[in-house]
Order: C-alpha cells, then structure tokens, then sequence
C-alpha cells in the first residue's frame, strides 16, 4: 500500500523558495510539504462538492471573507 | 486495496500472559461488520442494564452513538483520513480514525503538522467503565503507538494530539505524558492533548532514548 | 508501518494502560442534560408512542406483525404505544429505529433514553403529539402529521451533530 513512485517537479524560484520557507517553518522535508498540499486540496475540493464554502475569519473583527476554489 | 498488518500482543486479562493481536492500518468492512454485530449489541446490553437500574442518563457510558459506518463512508478516498484497527481471536477489538490535515497548538510546536487523532474507540468489552471484567489490555495503547509511529512515518516527527474522552484525561495525562493544554470551548470543553517529539520518544523508547 | 518491538515491550505497555478508559474523540451529541426548556418526558414519550403506532399503522402492520418483524417483545410493543409511563429498552428503541430506517439517536431522544439539547426538536415532538389521534385507518390529517415529522426527525440529526 505504501509503494511510492518518483516524480520530477518543476518549478519556478519564487515557487522553490515558499516550498523551502514553508519546509523550514513546519518542520517538514520539502516532499512532506508537498503531500500535505496535496492532502488540504483534495479535502477542500471534497467539501466543496459537498456544498460547503471555505471561509477565512478575522478573529478580532468577526468578519468572514469566502475562498474560492473553482 | 490490502491493509498493512503489524503483529502486537495485547495482555489476555483472564488468563494473566499476552496474547498475539494484530494492528491493521485500515478500517475494512471487517470491522464495520464487527463493530454492527458485535460492539453494538454488547453495548446495549449494558445500557439496558443500566436503564433497569434506574442510573440517570447523564452517567451513561459516552461513544455509544458513533457511528463507524457512517464516518467511514464519509472520508472514504481522501488522504487526509487513514483509520486503523487492532483485531485479536478473529475480532475487531479497537479503531482509531485520524486526521492529518491539523496542525500542533503547543506554543513550541504551533504550526506544524500532527496526526489528529479525531476518534479512538475499544470494545465494550475491553472498557472497565462498564462494570464487567475486561477482556483484553492494552488496545488503546496500541492505536495511540499507531497514531506516534505514523506521524514519524509522514515526517511529523510523532506529533499527536487528541480531544480526550472525560474519562481517559488521566490516562493520556499521567500514563502516556501528554501535554493538556486544558478544556478547549469549541470542542464540547473536551481536553485537548498533545505529545511533542521528546514526549513521543519517550513514549516508544523509553527515557534513555533505546527500545525499553 | 515498519514498527516492531517484542512480545516485553507490548505487554509492558499493557501493563502501564491498567485499568484506564482510552478513547477520544468529539461526542456525536452533548451528552450533558438539556438545560433549555425542552418539552417534558412524557409530552416526549407520549409522542413516541404515537409515532410507533402510527409508523406501525402507515405499514399495515398489527402489533403482534410489528413486534415480530423487528423481533420485539409484544407486551413491550403494547406498553409503548398504550402505556404513558413505560420506558422502552434501548435495544428495542434500536431495534424500531432499524424497522422504521429513521435516525437512532433521535428516536432515542424522543423515547426518553437520552437527552438533546435541541430544544426546537422537543416542540416539533408535541407539536406532532397534538396533531395525531388514534382512529383505526391513517386519516388525511394524520399522514400529513406523520410526513412531517418524519422529515424534523431526519432533519434535526445534522443540526444537532458538531
């Protein structure tokens, strides 16, 4: 279940360089990063298909601004 | 699909030595078909009892009304949610589901990954909360173990964290040397729990860091 | 899952569990009593009788049928739909909650055997209590009650999960 196959990505500078910065800040290797965005994707598009929005709140003003996944 | 099976040993209370089980990193039809048949009807046996003894309520045993099949169903084919399950004498003995799309609340470890471990249920028959022997030890031990070993596998370096069941806050607290970050209002004032990656090493190899 | 530690290791790790509950996890419902006003327990009860008899009647079912298919106890069944101050067994509300394929919990709810802080549910309850009567073929005014109802039961599950 756990065979895993490789693939060559590529990328710009600016995109290498928010992988390594988030790499950093999470503690994650670079691939690990890159599953974990793959993982957030597909439960937000899953939801989405469900009917439900994404939504970001301010936490000091209570105010909601919707993401848009298309 | 084939789940990955690992060999445990669970400790037969009866009969005072352990006993082989297995710990499966997949909740199969197997054990929906266990958790139908066999979790279900054994819990309400004890909540007719329960009910016949006139104890109110609010002193009911807490996860009876999870719904296994139901929560399966819904996460099926999504990364973020793996399950596991520990099966001993041809029975579905505990499952655990988790979530890793949640990050660490710790203030040292805020923002990083963690396995999320969104449920962890035994056996009725494994529970000492419900008033009869219990059958075999160790089946949350072992899916906890699960929870820390896959967060080293992904690369969370064993991050958990949890919202413990009333009853269990000792356990995670005392026994495993989880962090309790204390009730968390949004989650029903359940205690949320969290290890970091020393508490995990010690939880899996001891204190001096060596397979104890 | 490459994780591998001997039979010792396991047991110990057993041994330190005891005699603990494990389990996690967000309750499905708030176990803690209501303490909104919620209709009170035999305005509850009176509508679960009501609902049994009438989803028993919807099917063309007699009693002795009915407690035959959902492999029920016949005095109990009786009891139910006839007797205000009887309490179901949980297995038996279980068991018409799989007969009649609607929500456990709320039909657990409404029987009495657990608590709901859904205080819009317990209206819908005697609201439906009130409207149903017991006359031997459905009338018009009962079906319509009936559907109704039927539709808060499979509506309030999602809105008093988290």
């Amino acid at each position: 279940m756990t065979t895993k196959r490789t693939m060559t990505l590529n990328l710009t500078d600016a995109e290498m360089q928010v992988l390594d910065d988030l790499s950093q800040r999470k503690d994650l290797t670079k691939t690990a990063v890159i599953r974990q965005a793959l993982r957030l994707y597909q439960t937000v598009e899953a939801r989405i298909e469900r009917g439900e929005k994404l939504l970001f709140e301010n936490e000091a003003t209570k105010e909601k601004a919707e993401l848009m996944l298309l | 699909m084939t789940a990955d099976v690992s060999t445990i040993f669970l400790l037969d209370v009866a009969r005072g030595r352990g006993i082989e089980a297995e710990l499966r990193d997949a909740v199969e039809e197997a054990q929906l078909v266990d958790w139908q048949t066999q979790w279900q009807p054994a819990l309400m046996s004890v909540l007719q009892e329960l009910a016949r003894r006139g104890v109110p309520i609010a002193n009911w045993p807490q996860s009876w009304h999870w719904n296994w099949r139901e929560k399966t169903a819904q996460v099926k084919g999504l990364l973020a949610y793996r399950g596991f399950s520990v099966v001993c004498a041809g029975l579905t003995q505990g499952l655990m589901s988790i979530n890793l799309n949640k990050l660490a609340r710790i203030p040292a470890q805020r923002g990083k990954p963690l396995v999320y471990v969104d449920y962890l249920e035994v056996a009725p028959w494994n529970r000492a909360d419900l008033g009869q022997a219990v059958r075999y030890r160790g089946v949350g031990t072992a899916l906890l173990v699960a929870a820390a070993v896959l967060s080293r596998d992904e690369g969370f370096h064993g991050r958990i964290g949890l919202h413990s069941l009333p009853q269990a806050d000792d356990f995670y607290r005392d026994r495993c040397g989880m962090t309790d970050l204390g009730p968390d209002a949004d989650y029903q004032t359940l205690r949320y729990f969290e290890m970091t990656p020393d508490q995990v090493t010690v939880f899996l190899e001891g204190e001096s860091g060596h397979e104890v | 899952m490459k994780f591998e530690r001997n039979e010792k290791w396991w047991l110990n790790k057993a041994r330190q569990e005891g005699d603990s509950f494990v389990g996690a996890g967000l309750l499905a419902r708030d176990p803690m009593p209501a303490a909104e006003a919620a209709a009170p327990a035999e305005d509850l009860r009176l509508a679960f009788g009501r609902f049994v008899r009438l989803m028993r009647r919807e099917r063309g079912l007699s009693v002795e049928k009915l407690a035959e298919r959902a492999a029920l106890d016949l005095n109990e069944l009786v009891s139910i739909e006839e007797d205000l101050d009887f309490r179901p067994e949980p297995r038996t509300v279980y068991q018409l909650a799989n007969t009649f394929d609607v929500p456990q919990q709320r039909l657990m709810q409404l029987a009495g055997l657990s608590v709901s802080r859904d205080a819009g549910f317990s209206q819908e309850a005697v609201r439906f209590a009130a409207r149903s009567e017991s006359t031997q073929k459905l009338s018009r005014e009962e079906k319509a009650a009936l559907d109704a109802f039927l539709t808060v039961l499979s509506k309030g599950e999602s809105k008093d999960k988290r």
